[in-house]
């Protein structure tokens, strides 16, 4: 048995490092945003990118769906955009006899991969169309729900809040994303060699690598990966940790936070800690998988207090003192 | 062997490891601290040597203490867990043994994930194997335990410093209760021989006694003032069965008058005379000597009126040698030659043997001497010592009383002011008061005494205000002018210092200094302190630009 396991961690090796070096072609540099999208992706959860316009947030996320046997869909977040432009709406459609009837026109969401591009520039009731798809992965409209197919996966970027003409996304909404990760400008480096793959009359290719089986597949190892309870009591406890209340919280948390992380939070840590161990080929999670996945998994749930956002308190200082505050287990 | 019993049995030999190092590390630490304890103690006693009972008592609490602190630290048992989680640490395993033992533990709990269970089991157990444990924990000892055979060493070395204070405590040996000075020790020594000397006149075991005083003087079983009057009884002792000196030397006059004059006697007066009793026996034995030779019949006749006039002597302690001469005179009056000479004989050994009874009382006397200054040393110490504690409890109220004084200096004026009124002794009485206020430690003994009113009697006698003198404010009062009138009946303008007394006025209504504004300020914020400096940086921001 533990052949077919040994097995299977190394085909999950394997198709993960494809589908990173197939995106490494396109995307220069971000080897870890390209890692933490990968990972929400197979932790069949939904991912928020946030970085300046011109980063190539998008350019990721339609490369990696290039890379995947897997339908994309993209919407463009505008101000004026629709909760029904996103799910679809019924439609008159008149049949050859002539008799008219409503049909469902499905919106851009029925798709196994969407792009949420710049969600934060449509309102709040636009973005809050995303919630039943990305928690329930179904979708109402009317009396009608349908269900999305798997594997269903958002990734969405925003740009900072500071910039003009955008809106903040709703709590509940940021706490259904698996992962937000930051996306920074390349190094020079990376600059050149985005340059020199962009400037000439060809472009880079990427050859579809998984399909939506292998995908589900790999969902399925990730999650048969065992935690022991010290470390999982080490997820919760970090995740108290944010919360501004006796006894987990730090000084640094009383003073500047409003909430913590809801238990979505514990549950990402705990599953970005699972992939994390299969791709260090380990059978178990440890509490350095905990600590290299929280900063993703943590930072768009916790909310700051007055105080904070008057100090501009960023959320990874806050994490990063809840975790050098928490002790491992024993 | 298991996956599970290797894993066992590799944590609970890493735990051994651990444990093992753990309690050297603090153990030794521990002791580093404790050893301070006895090598502080002993170094003071070098300067301030203790008394057995007290070095047995500080060194016991501390064995107590050491043997608690090894107790507490031995009784601490670490877990498997812990093991699993330090080694994990050490050999940067990523938490697998930490799992692994969790999953071992835990069977029942992960039952979903069975295989991939086994599968981390089996590749920690596979990682344990490997692991080499001397390597990640090895047996170091800590440097701490180089201090403790350092401070072990200077316990033991300072034991072994020659000085004279110094008391061995691996010997058993410690201070006396009762330290004697080297006059004192002198006094002792000197006392021991005399006394040794005076046993000769059926007085025994006098040494005896003297040593057994002094040793529980020393050990404590006795104190001063019952040393004192067991030597004061050791004094009377000796005084007992004492020579009548002055009997003695009254008859050794009488007998040298009479046998002054007859030139066979003469030596024999004169020795008498000088109270010589052993150069009157020896003369009295030369005379005995020649009389055998002698034949004329006048000097035997000049000789025996000589003794027998020497012989009737009334002197009770010259009773014996009186009644020696009387026999020599007889027997010269017999013509026995042979028996004057044995009386004489015996004349003389009897006045040796007196002359050794006066020798040794002599020897007794200085003895009970020697005695009397050890017991003056001893009360003089007595005295310091009390002196000094009574002057240190009369600091230490002196001091109190001088604070008290000092806060209120012109209150203190206007009671000397009033002694100075009201007599001499009680002036004097104030100032001794004063004088014991102001008494310093050490001095404190004579504080009481240094009273310089008119009545020196009554200096130091005032009773001691312990609590200190009331304190008060140092206020100036105002003058205020009143209205009087003279005795003649015309009005008169005076002025003098306002009374001091209680308040009539309650303080809610004294009406404030403070200006409405300044008030406010005091009273009315509700801004919260900690949002203050944003407030404050908030408005610094939107404050138009200089020169706008």
């Amino acid at each position: 048995m533990s052949t077919a396991i040994d097995q299977q961690i190394e085909t999950f090796q394997n198709q993960f490092k494809k589908v990173r070096d197939e995106v490494s072609k396109v995307i220069v540099g971000y080897s870890e945003i390209i890692d933490g999208v990968i990972m929400s992706l197979l932790a069949n959860g939904h991912v928020l990118l946030e970085g300046v316009p011109g980063l190539g947030k998008t350019k990721l996320v339609s490369t990696l769906s290039n890379v995947m046997h897997l339908k994309f869909s993209r919407i463009q977040f505008t101000p004026d955009l629709m909760p029904a432009d996103i799910t679809g709406t019924n439609v008159v459609q008149e049949s050859a006899v002539g008799e008219k009837f409503l049909e469902f026109q499905q919106g851009p969401i029925f798709a196994n991969i969407v792009l949420a591009d710049e969600v934060n520039r449509a309102t709040p009731k636009t973005q809050s169309a995303l919630l039943e798809a990305m928690e329930e992965t179904t979708v109402t409209v009317g009396k009608t729900t349908f269900r999305l197919d798997a594997p269903f996966f958002v990734l969405a970027t925003q740009n900072p809040l500071e910039m003009e003409g955008t809106y903040p996304l709703p709590e509940a909404q940021l706490d259904r994303f698996f992962m937000k990760l930051k996306v920074d400008y390349p190094t020079v480096a990376s600059l050149h060699t985005i340059m020199n793959r962009t400037t000439r009359v060809e472009e880079p290719q990427v050859q579809r690598i998984v399909d939506k089986d292998q995908i589900l597949e790999m969902r399925r190892v990730v999650r048969a990966v065992p935690i022991a309870r010290p470390v999982q009591d080490y997820a919760i406890r970090i995740m108290l940790g944010t919360h501004p209340r006796p006894p987990y919280a730090n000084a640094t948390v009383m003073r500047f936070v409003r909430y913590g992380a809801s238990p979505r939070g514990a549950q990402a840590l705990v599953i970005g800690g699972k992939i994390r161990a299969l791709l260090n080929n380990r059978v178990h999670v440890s509490c350095e998988d905990i600590r290299a996945v929280a900063y993703g998994a943590l930072r768009h749930r916790v909310l700051l207090n007055f105080e904070g956002e008057a100090e501009r308190v960023d959320t990874d200082t806050i994490l990063k003192s809840i975790l050098e505050s928490t002790p491992e287990p024993n | 062997m298991s996956d599970r019993e290797i894993i066992i049995r590799s944590l609970q030999k890493i735990d051994r490891r651990i444990r093992g190092n753990r309690l050297l590390r603090e153990l030794m630490f521990g002791l580093s601290i404790l050893l301070l304890v006895p090598v502080v103690f002993k170094i003071w006693d070098l300067f301030q040597p203790f008394r057995g009972v007290t070095v047995i008592a500080v060194l016991g609490l501390w064995f107590i203490g050491v043997v608690v602190y090894f107790a507490s630290r031995l009784s601490r048992k670490g877990s498997l867990a812990h093991a699993a989680a330090a080694i994990d640490k050490k050999a940067s395993l990523h938490d697998e043994l930490k799992s692994a033992y969790w999953f071992v533990m835990n069977p029942t709990a992960v039952k979903r994930s069975t295989d991939w269970v086994e599968l981390q089991v089996r590749r920690a157990a596979h990682q344990v194997i490997q692991l080499d444990v001397q390597r990640h924990y090895p047996t170091r000892i800590p440097s701490t335990s180089y201090a403790v055979v350092l401070l072990i060493a200077l316990f033991v070395g300072l034991n072994f410093v020659p000085l004279s204070q110094n008391h061995n405590w691996a010997y058993l040996q410690a201070a006396p209760a009762f330290s004697l000075s080297a006059e004192e020790q002198r006094l002792i020594n000197q006392t021991k021989q005399l006394l040794k000397q005076a046993e000769k006149l059926d007085q025994p075991e006098l040494v005896k006694k003297l040593e057994e005083i002094v040793q529980n003087l020393q050990e404590g079983n006795i104190d001063t003032a019952e040393a004192l009057r067991q030597l004061e009884d050791l004094r009377n002792q000796l005084d007992e069965g004492n020579l009548d000196m002055a009997n003695i030397n009254e008859g050794l006059d009488e007998m040298a008058k009479d046998l002054q004059g007859n030139p066979e006697t003469d030596d024999i007066a004169k020795a008498m005379s000088e109270h010589d009793l052993q150069e009157s026996a020896d003369k009295l034995r030369e005379l005995a000597n020649e009389l055998t030779k002698e034949d004329d019949a006048a000097k035997m006749k000049a000789l025996e009126e000589a003794l027998q006039q020497a012989s009737d002597n009334n002197s009770p302690a010259m009773q014996k040698l009186a009644d020696d001469m009387k026999n020599a005179a007889n027997s010269l009056a017999d013509k026995n030659s042979k028996g004057a000479q044995d009386a004489l004989n015996q004349a003389s050994k009897d006045l040796q043997n007196l002359a050794d009874k006066v020798e040794q009382q002599l020897a007794k006397n200085s003895a009970a001497q020697q005695l009397q200054d050890l017991q003056d040393q001893i009360r003089q110490r007595q005295q310091q010592s009390q002196q000094g504690k009574e002057a240190q409890q009369q600091a230490g109220k002196g001091q109190q009383g001088q604070k008290s004084e000092s806060a209120d200096a012109a209150n203190s004026d206007g009671e000397s002011g009033d002694a100075e009124g009201s007599g001499a002794a009680d002036q004097a009485s104030g100032q001794g008061k004063e004088g014991q206020q102001a008494g310093k430690p050490g001095e404190g003994g004579q504080a009481g005494a240094q009273g310089q009113g008119q009545n020196p009697s009554g200096a130091g006698n005032a009773p001691m205000n312990i609590m200190g003198a009331p304190t008060k404010l140092n206020v100036q009062l105002e003058q205020e002018k009143l209205n009087a009138e003279s005795e003649g009946g015309t009005p008169q303008n005076l002025e003098e210092a306002s009374k001091q007394e209680r308040s009539k006025l309650d303080y809610r209504n004294v009406r404030s200094e403070l200006s409405p504004a300044q008030k406010d300020v005091l009273t009315q914020d509700k801004i919260p302190w900690e949002y203050k400096s944003l407030i404050k940086n908030y408005f610094q921001a939107i404050r138009p630009p200089r020169g706008k």
